[in-house]
């Protein structure tokens, strides 16, 4: 454990306010007094009532796009615009005044365990996360942030719904400062004298993300399909019957379609991926920028998929279970659980090597080259018995599961192939279920339950013998992994020589084990030529 | 129905199956009866009433699925059964489709023992483990109150024993 010496002081947004508390009338309970208690950046309401006014105006211009593809005449009469800006002006100004409040009302601090977080204007709260909890840190930078050169920091713990720590916004700088500095005491890196250091981690570049892949994966996705058809299927119905009003129905459909193809392009532009001692650094984003940092160890489980359109140039979509991430359903986090949103299967594997650098197994790229597209039980894989073809008679063959030294590794389905990858010591609990037809050819489905998030790691259809053999033995590889698990602050593991990537290292030795599968021992040949590569 | 290949899968060797209580099935007959006994008599007052046909139809749907669901009662309630072993916890249950939940204590976060009015009255609680991950179903319905508490009590001390991060 680092020491409890407080950080040199460092230039803070806003000015830095003294351990006394501002005005003198919150006596917070103490034993906090020697904290640098540090305020948000005052530009901080303007943005946040900003984006309050700006979804307004989103909404009521939908209202009236709509309104007027539903053939309601031109929109509102003109006379009523001045009500619309008046009212629109109104409400920004409650917005803005309370977000004013809440701004100075809201303090923050940190010392070597811990960040303190004061908020709230009738109901104060207040808010402690331990750093050595922290599940993830994303520092994200909204499009009118970006504007005034600020970001938003959050912290992830696991803690269910609106657990975790929002700090925005602060400078670009600071926000970048702060988050190494917590990252550092996070990982219970000491320097000589004994606080903690501020400097940002080294990294590595690993993985990145061309515009005309990522275009390319769009266009191949079942959203851009249902688009085309919409769009063929309004044209002939407007050539039928010759009437441009049968569209109507038809364009909240579109608009949805087209913003969630746009959400994705815009969310998944420019991605980067970089290992660091600090962990994945992830950084995406057209508009609105995000760049997240999730320490070792803290991925509970990984999926590679890719769907039956992506399967001719081998792109892969990699997404992990993070317990401070979730399955909340807005968009941002939904993107953050995205390890790599799309790559060739050289990259989803270097991404899999980010989380997992060592699977524990002595040929890592012909186990996971016949995860992902072997079948049968090569490889050391345990599939699903004949019988179950009656239950899924595409890829009983393919459904299975291998058991690796760090993790278990389960594959699945034949036209939406997907990898699984659990790291034994992160295994929550483990069922097993079995229904009548089930029952009836033998057969159980074993559940390895993780953390909210958009991996559900089971293996279905195993014959009953192994579904036993595999509860039983994982149960015992779980409790063994557990106890060997390095700590919670995972620069105190390097000391013991624990099995993290140093980044600083410029070449990729361990990588190479790995991310440079032979094309020669790929069970399927890749795709010819540099096709994923090419924008087109 | 066979119990050869299941035994393998759904009682593993040298496991002894507490059972929960019998007063399970009572609470949940009453809850039947309840909940599709009293719309039935409903339907068939109207039928009575009204003399017409639909009413019955309605009342003898409900008899037929009353009558399924009274019959495996009984079975689903034994079914159910739980074991300590030295680091986890086994929950089983189900009768047609059957589950085998496998908790070790050191992933618990934690514990809730419950019981509505029904169940105060019967004198059975529920106990339910809860680790990170929200599919884990661990859950005991219809164990007696001390015992519940007696588990409550000796799962979370195990847990704390040997406690883990995520």
């Amino acid at each position: 454990m680092s020491t409890g010496a407080p950080l040199p002081p460092e230039p803070s947004p806003g000015a830095p306010v003294t351990a006394g508390l501002p005005d003198g009338k919150d006596t917070a309970p103490d034993a906090q007094a020697d904290l640098e208690w540090r305020r948000l950046h005052p530009v901080t309401p303007l943005v946040r009532g900003w984006a309050v006014i700006a979804v307004a105006i989103f909404f009521f211009g939908q209202q009236s796009v709509e309104g007027m593809a539903a053939g309601e005449g031109a929109g509102l009469p003109t006379d009523s615009w001045l009500l619309v800006v008046g009212g629109l002006l109104a409400v920004g100004l409650v917005v803005g005044l309370f977000s004013w409040l809440s701004w100075r009302m809201m303090r923050y601090a940190y010392d070597a365990d811990a960040v303190h977080v004061h908020s709230g204007i009738l109901f104060r709260q207040q808010r402690k996360v331990r750093l050595d909890r922290l599940q993830a840190i994303d520092v994200v930078k909204p499009l009118l942030a970006r504007f005034f050169g600020l970001a938003e920091l959050k912290l992830e713990v696991a803690g269910g719904l609106d657990s975790g720590v929002k700090l925005g916004f602060l400078r670009d700088a600071d926000a970048a400062r702060l988050r190494n500095a917590l990252l550092a005491r996070a990982a219970g890196a000491v320097e000589e004298d004994g606080s903690a250091p501020v400097v940002e981690a080294p990294e590595r570049q690993v993985l990145d993300l061309p515009v005309g892949r990522l275009v390319g994966s769009l266009l191949l996705s079942v959203a851009a399909i249902l688009l085309l058809l919409a769009a063929v299927g309004a044209v002939v119905a407007t050539v039928v019957s010759g009437n441009v009003g049968v569209l109507a129905p038809l364009v909240p459909g579109i608009i949805g379609v087209g913003a969630f193809l746009g959400g994705r392009f815009t969310g998944d532009f420019g991605f980067t991926g970089a290992i660091s001692p600090d962990g994945i650094r992830l950084r995406r984003g057209l508009l609105e920028t995000r760049s997240q940092t999730i320490p070792p160890g803290r991925v509970q489980a990984i999926r590679l998929r890719q769907g039956v359109l992506w399967r001719r140039f081998d792109w892969w979509r990699v997404e992990v279970n993070v317990a401070g991430y979730g399955l909340d359903m807005g968009s941002t986090t939904q993107a953050s659980t995205v390890l790599l949103p799309v790559g060739t299967r050289d990259d989803a594997l270097r991404a899999l090597w980010l989380v997992l650098p060592d699977l524990g197994t002595e040929d890592p790229t012909s186990v996971l080259h016949a995860a992902m597209s072997g079948s049968g039980e090569d490889h050391g894989f345990t599939t699903s018995p004949r019988s179950a073809r009656w239950l899924d008679p595409l890829s009983w063959s393919r459904n299975g599961f291998a058991v690796l030294g760090r993790g278990l590794l389960i594959r699945r389905g034949r036209l939406v192939r997907s990898v699984v990858m659990v790291p034994h010591e992160r295994t929550q609990s483990i069922g097993v279920t079995q229904g009548p037809l089930q029952r009836r050819l033998d057969v159980g489905t074993v559940v390895l339950h993780s953390t909210t998030g958009p991996v559900i790691p089971q293996v279905v259809h195993l014959a009953v013998h192994d579904a036993g053999v595999l509860v039983r033995d994982q149960a015992e590889r779980a409790r063994d992994a557990r106890k060997h698990a390095g700590p919670e602050r995972w620069m105190e593991a390097l000391a013991v020589g624990e099995a993290i990537p140093e980044a600083g290292v410029p070449e990729a030795e361990p990588l190479a084990r790995v991310a440079a599968p032979q094309p020669d021992e790929s069970p399927v040949p890749p795709a010819p030529g540099p096709v994923g590569e090419a924008p087109r | 129905m066979t119990d050869t290949t299941d035994s393998e899968l759904f009682d593993p060797a040298g496991i002894e199956w507490q059972p929960v209580s019998p007063r399970l099935a009572t609470a949940r007959f009453i809850l039947l009866a309840v909940f599709v006994g009293g719309p039935l008599v409903v339907f068939a007052v109207l039928g009575a009433v009204l003399s017409t046909t639909w009413p019955w139809i309605v009342a003898g749907a409900l008899a037929v699925l009353g009558v399924l669901v009274a019959l495996v009662v009984g079975r689903q309630v034994r079914s159910i059964g739980y074991a300590e072993r030295d680091e986890d916890l086994l929950v089983r249950k189900g009768v047609l489709f059957r589950s085998l939940v496998v908790v070790p204590y050191g992933r618990m976060q934690f514990v809730d023992v419950s019981a509505g009015p029904l169940a105060r009255k019967l004198g059975i609680a529920s106990v339910q483990l809860h680790t990170a991950s929200p599919s884990t179903d661990a859950n005991i319905d219809g164990l007696p109150p001390a015992e519940a508490a007696r588990v409550r009590d000796r799962l979370a001390s195990r847990g704390e024993a040997r406690l883990a991060g995520l």
